[in-house]
């Protein structure tokens, strides 16, 4: 546990001086900015929409970015003959991207609040927030060890976002019918989706939202024991 | 003398490939010694040292510790060693000091920080970012990061490319000092200078297989020539001449030429380490 939690501060230490941080604190005040622009109404539909963005696409972004950096400078090795386990390296980058997309949940609900006086269950939101970023860096994790370098996992990330992203976006503004819903909840952004927006507007279809959250976690589990934990050992050795 | 390892029978297969990398090899390690693993790119030598540093598994053999199966080690076994890969491994926008200062937060045993970045001339640079190290600098942080825990094993992999004479001798002197207190080195290098001045004992790795175990010494006896060059000066012009070394003393010819005043310079025809690997191993170090 002390180690995780050494690994974890390093990873967010890091996150900082790598400028990933401020990046995504950078595009939060974006949200901000055009929450003061936004009537209510309007501001309440945009706000888990950006959410979504952050959690589903900066963070599998800011992960690779993250992943490539340390592949190129070899430190993932050194990491691997240290007194610490694979599966804490991996905790605890998967810890630093969940409590990225965390504080930009946060700075919106904030936005919200203080702006528009819009308030909604925060601790439901958190939670759905974590599982729907815990199965993005799992994601993050499979992209970056697919591709040689962060050019070709923006290349894998744009075809992800074409067969999963895209479609949920278009189910959101309505161009999609909604008797479709259950197939696109196979899209991990869609279950990430349908989890946010329940959250912030409330409204819960019980069914689906157990069915998002188990399917995240699963997937999760999925992708750690049989992509990203033998890929990610493999890519260190060969560094 | 004791075993730091015990590597019997170990034979290695890369799941991508058809062929074994590592066929059926045998060594021991001793505790307190400097063994060096030299051969040719693609020998099978980084396999070797994965393997020993626990990176790699799933090989076929028996490889023992101190007299336990390494397999049967925890991570605790990296209290135990310490690792110098040969490419810089360090995050390069944290400053040298904010490096070692994470790295070493690991470990049970720490190393003092400040001597050893003061040993190798880097304490000054301490707050500089890594990114603005030159490669001789990482080279040098390399060997600290590898020495933070005071290992009881010293894995060294090229420890002085890339370093200049004079850092290149305080790495050494460093190693040898690190043996003299009983630490033990296990050496990959193409460098023969450093075999010639670190290793107790050498092994050569040919295609997965080791060819030739023994130390510097006995190797330069083995494949050296037994005779003595001598440069004089003769009518003003520099002339050599080669005698054999048996029966040196009764040599009426070379006596005549040390007699006569004229000798400038005289060597014993050893062969040099560089011939060794190329004759063992087959391929030119260039």
């Amino acid at each position: 546990m002390k180690n995780l939690l050494k690994l974890t501060a390093g990873e967010l230490a890091r996150l900082v001086r790598y400028k990933i941080l401020p990046v995504s604190l950078v595009t939060s005040v974006i949200w901000i900015v055009l929450f003061l622009y936004l009537p209510e109404n309007e501001a309440l539909e945009v706000a888990p929409l950006l959410i979504i963005v952050d959690v589903t696409v900066m963070s599998v972004l800011l992960l690779g970015a993250s992943h490539h950096l340390e592949k190129q400078e070899g430190t993932i090795k050194t990491m691997m003959v240290m007194p610490v386990t694979l599966g804490q390296i991996l905790a605890a980058k998967t810890a630093s991207s969940m409590i990225l997309a965390l504080e930009s949940a946060a700075v919106t609900s904030a936005a919200l609040f203080f702006i528009h006086k819009i308030s909604f269950n925060y601790a439901v939101l958190f939670l759905f927030v974590l599982i729907a970023a815990a199965a993005h860096a799992a994601i993050g994790f499979a992209l970056s060890l697919k591709s040689r370098d962060f050019t070709g996992m923006l290349v894998l990330l744009v075809g992800y976002m074409f067969l999963f992203t895209i479609p949920s976006f278009l189910f959101n503004i309505g161009l999609i019918d909604e008797k479709y819903e259950w197939l696109l909840m196979l899209s991990p952004s869609h279950s990430a989706s349908r989890l946010i927006i329940s959250a912030v507007t409330g409204n819960f279809d019980a069914v689906l939202t157990v069915t998002g959250s188990l399917y995240l976690a699963i997937l999760t589990a999925a992708l750690f024991k049989f992509a990203v934990y033998p890929g990610f050992k493999d890519n260190a050795i060969r560094g | 003398m004791k075993a730091a390892f015990s590597v019997e029978d170990l034979s290695f297969r890369y799941p991508s490939s058809k062929e074994d990398t590592i066929r059926r090899i045998s060594f021991e390690v001793y505790e307190g010694e400097i063994f060096g693993l030299l051969g040719p790119s693609g020998a099978g030598k980084s396999t070797i040292q994965k393997i020993l540093i626990k990176l790699l598994g799933n090989y076929r053999g028996t490889i023992k510790y101190f007299g336990k199966d390494l397999n049967s080690l925890s991570n605790s076994y990296y209290e135990e060693i310490g690792v110098g890969f040969e490419v810089p491994v360090h995050f390069s926008k944290l400053t040298a000091l904010e490096n070692m200062k994470f790295f070493s937060g690991f470990y049970k045993k720490r190393a003092n920080i400040q001597e050893l970045m003061e040993r190798v001339g880097l304490w000054e640079y301490r707050n500089v970012k890594v990114a603005e190290f030159s490669k001789g600098m990482k080279v040098r942080l390399n060997f600290v990061r590898a020495m933070l825990n005071h290992p009881r094993v010293l894995f060294l992999d090229e420890v002085t490319n890339g370093l200049d004479p004079k850092n290149a001798r305080i790495i050494k002197d460093m190693i040898a000092e690190y043996r003299a207190g009983g630490g033990t080195v296990f050496l990959t290098t193409h460098l023969m200078n450093d075999v010639e001045q670190l290793c107790d004992r050498i092994v050569f790795c040919v295609d997965g297989r080791l060819v030739e175990t023994s130390t510097p010494r006995d190797l330069k006896l083995k494949y050296g020539k037994r005779e003595v060059k001598v440069e004089y000066r003769k009518n003003g012009n520099i002339e050599s001449a080669i005698f054999p070394l048996d029966g040196i003393g009764f040599n009426n010819e070379f006596q005549d030429l040390l007699r006569s005043g004229k000798v400038e310079t005289i060597h014993s025809c050893e062969t040099s380490m560089e011939e060794i690997f190329i004759l063992v191993t087959g391929v030119d170090l260039k």
